[in-house]
């Protein structure tokens, strides 16, 4: 493995450019493991996904595997998944209920906090320092485990911000996702997608956020699908939501760049705001009546009002609260990742919202849409055009620099298709990659 | 399930019907692919082994006429990047058996497993699994009135489909 000194790490950063190392080199892809995905708070799942005691949910943070626990006090654990004698993946599964977690190999079994109570044939450990109740016996914590509104995210990293002061102005986005429930509440609900990608993790992750794409990219699906609609509907017919999903894709220019863009402190951000891709949807019956008796008339109206395209929480976790559904990035390897989608139920919410959030879901994020595989050819050409060695060392992210606006609670503004939020996202890799040696 | 005034075709008409529509496919006539279809059928392809139904869960693909017409539009796009070079395919269907015949709907139920070859740009994809057609009987044949695709890895990590199952 190269070793990078902070010196020639931080070089591989510039305001206006970033060094194609950062999305082709495999070193440079085991050191943001250790530096952001083993520091960062990442995203590991939501509450309602452990509902009773002894449910499990298991995952990954990064590369390692990780169990979500519901002990019997009600709190939630997340717990390396690994026997602590001799390093076998405890729980096989991905999900269900265990009242105790035993280890397949030698039957060592662990309480749902991850203590170890059981031993076969326990007097073989007399007078040495393994066994129950001794230190280093239990299968390990990760360091730090917090909620916001019941997603789960997880540090391995015992120093750092707490993840209210690490979520700053992305934490809106939460608050609005939920409060667009009439109970206040959202479950998972109605499974996953999981979409492996041959391309770098940050190429997904900048996309988001990458106002000039759509209209290129995705002209063949949103464009097609306004022609086709346009043949065969009939005047006066109901717009099915599928139109009104495909359709803003191929928006101009103008409403890209007025959709806007903001970026917080560690890397995250968000396009839109008060208007996105999503906010001229129909009104389901009774959606707003729900909430106006949740809330009231103008605070139903201020929770709808907001339109936040996708929240980027770097570098994990990606949301669009008018679609309840959470993207959630793994890390593979440089040139692999998988992509999970989830989509949640608005507690309290005409059936009708979810069955919206299903259809977007399957249009849009499933690998086997009309959507999601341009995205994937193009973080896939840009994997292999970065191969080449042309003298062109660089990524360009010039695109209106300069002309940030900084708000007097720190928050990044710019134009939609500003390539701020790339300079920002790589201002965060820095800190990350950087200050850790 | 014998052949009678019940049940008008059989199995030999219906694991023709089955090879064609493979073949239609393979062959990229993706228009006429659409033609065996009823305007309202369903074709849904569960994101979930035992996937009750298409609306509480997400799905790989679940389409009627409306979406069916997008996507074999756009399949001759000159902009459909994710189709540059083009994608190519091997269907075989097998193991064919008529579940039932319904004089009401003059439907059959057919199931059969399948196996696709999905190749494009030095990458062969192997896809397999289980198909439940509904199939009614009309003056001409046969139309598709709904096809169900049960993926054997429909939730694993995948990277793209981008032809018909």
């Amino acid at each position: 493995m190269q070793h990078y000194t902070d010196a020639q790490l931080a070089d591989l950063i510039r305001r206006d450019a970033v060094h194609k190392k950062v999305y082709t080199d495999p070193d440079i892809f085991e050191l943001e493991l250790a530096r952001i995905w083993n520091r960062a708070w990442i995203y590991v799942g939501h509450d309602s996904q452990v509902k009773q005691p002894g449910d499990y949910f298991a995952t990954s943070i990064g590369k390692q595997p990780v169990v979500m626990t519901r002990h019997r006090d009600g709190k939630v654990h997340v717990l390396f998944n690994r026997c602590s004698h001799k390093g076998a993946q405890v729980v096989g599964d991905t999900c269900g209920n265990l009242p105790q977690l035993r280890c397949s190999y030698h039957g060592y079994v662990f309480d749902t906090d991850g203590a170890l109570i059981h031993v076969p044939n326990a007097e073989g450990y007399d007078g040495v320092d393994f066994g129950k109740g001794k230190p280093g016996s239990d299968m390990r914590r990760v360091a730090r485990v917090d909620s916001y509104h019941g997603l789960v995210f997880a540090s391995l990293d015992a120093a750092g911000p707490d993840l209210k002061t690490w979520l700053g102005g992305a934490a809106a986005s939460i608050d609005n996702l939920v409060e667009r429930s009439p109970q206040g509440r959202i479950e998972i609900a109605g499974g996953c997608f999981r979409y492996l990608h041959d391309s770098n993790w940050k190429m997904f992750v900048e996309n988001l956020n990458d106002a000039m794409h759509p209209m290129v990219v995705h002209q063949s699906s949103s464009g097609t699908a306004k022609r086709v609609f346009d043949e065969r509907l009939q005047e006066g017919d109901p717009l099915p939501f599928e139109l009104e999903m495909l359709a803003p894709f191929t928006n101009n220019y103008d409403f890209f760049e007025k959709m806007g863009l903001t970026a917080w402190d560690y890397g995250h951000s968000v396009t839109g705001g008060k208007f996105s891709i999503h906010s001229a949807y129909s009104p389901i019956p009774g959606y707003m009546e729900a909430l106006v008796e949740k809330y009231g008339e103008q605070k139903a109206r201020e929770i709808l009002a907001v339109n936040r395209h996708n929240t980027v929480v770097y570098p994990s976790f990606t949301l669009k609260g008018a679609i309840t559904s959470i993207r959630v990035v793994k890390p593979v390897a440089v040139d692999k990742t998988v992509i999970e989608s989830w989509v949640f139920r608005q507690v309290g919410a005409p059936e009708e919202l979810f069955r919206r959030s299903v259809t977007y879901c399957n249009l849009i994020n499933s690998h086997a849409n009309l959507v999601g595989p341009d995205d994937y050819e193009a973080y896939h050409r840009l994997q292999h055009g970065l191969q080449t060695q042309d003298g062109n060392e660089w990524v360009s992210q010039h695109r209106y620099l300069g002309q940030d606006e900084l708000d007097a609670d720190g928050a990044r503004h710019a134009v939609g298709t500003s390539d701020m939020v790339f300079r920002h996202q790589f201002d965060a890799w820095k800190d990350y990659m950087v200050t850790a040696a | 399930m014998r052949k009678s005034s019940n049940n008008p075709a059989d199995l030999n008409d219906i694991q023709q019907f089955l090879y064609h529509e493979a073949r239609l496919l393979d062959e990229q006539r993706w228009e006429e692919w659409n033609d065996l279809y009823l305007e309202d059928a369903e074709y849904w392809v569960p994101a979930a082994a035992d996937q009750p139904d298409p609306h509480n869960h997400v799905s790989l693909i679940y389409e009627t006429g409306l979406l069916r017409a997008v996507r074999v539009k756009r399949y001759r796009h000159p902009n459909a990047f994710s189709l540059q070079p083009k994608p190519r395919s091997v269907h075989l269907v097998s193991n064919v058996i008529l579940d039932s015949f319904d004089k009401n709907t003059s439907e059959y139920c057919v199931n059969s497993r399948f196996v696709m070859l999905q190749y494009r740009r030095e990458q062969q994809d192997v896809f397999a699994g289980a198909y439940r057609h509904r199939l009614r009987v009309v003056k001409e044949g046969f139309k598709i009135a709904a096809k169900r695709v049960d993926l054997l890895n429909c939730d694993a990590p995948l990277e793209n489909i981008l032809i018909y199952l």
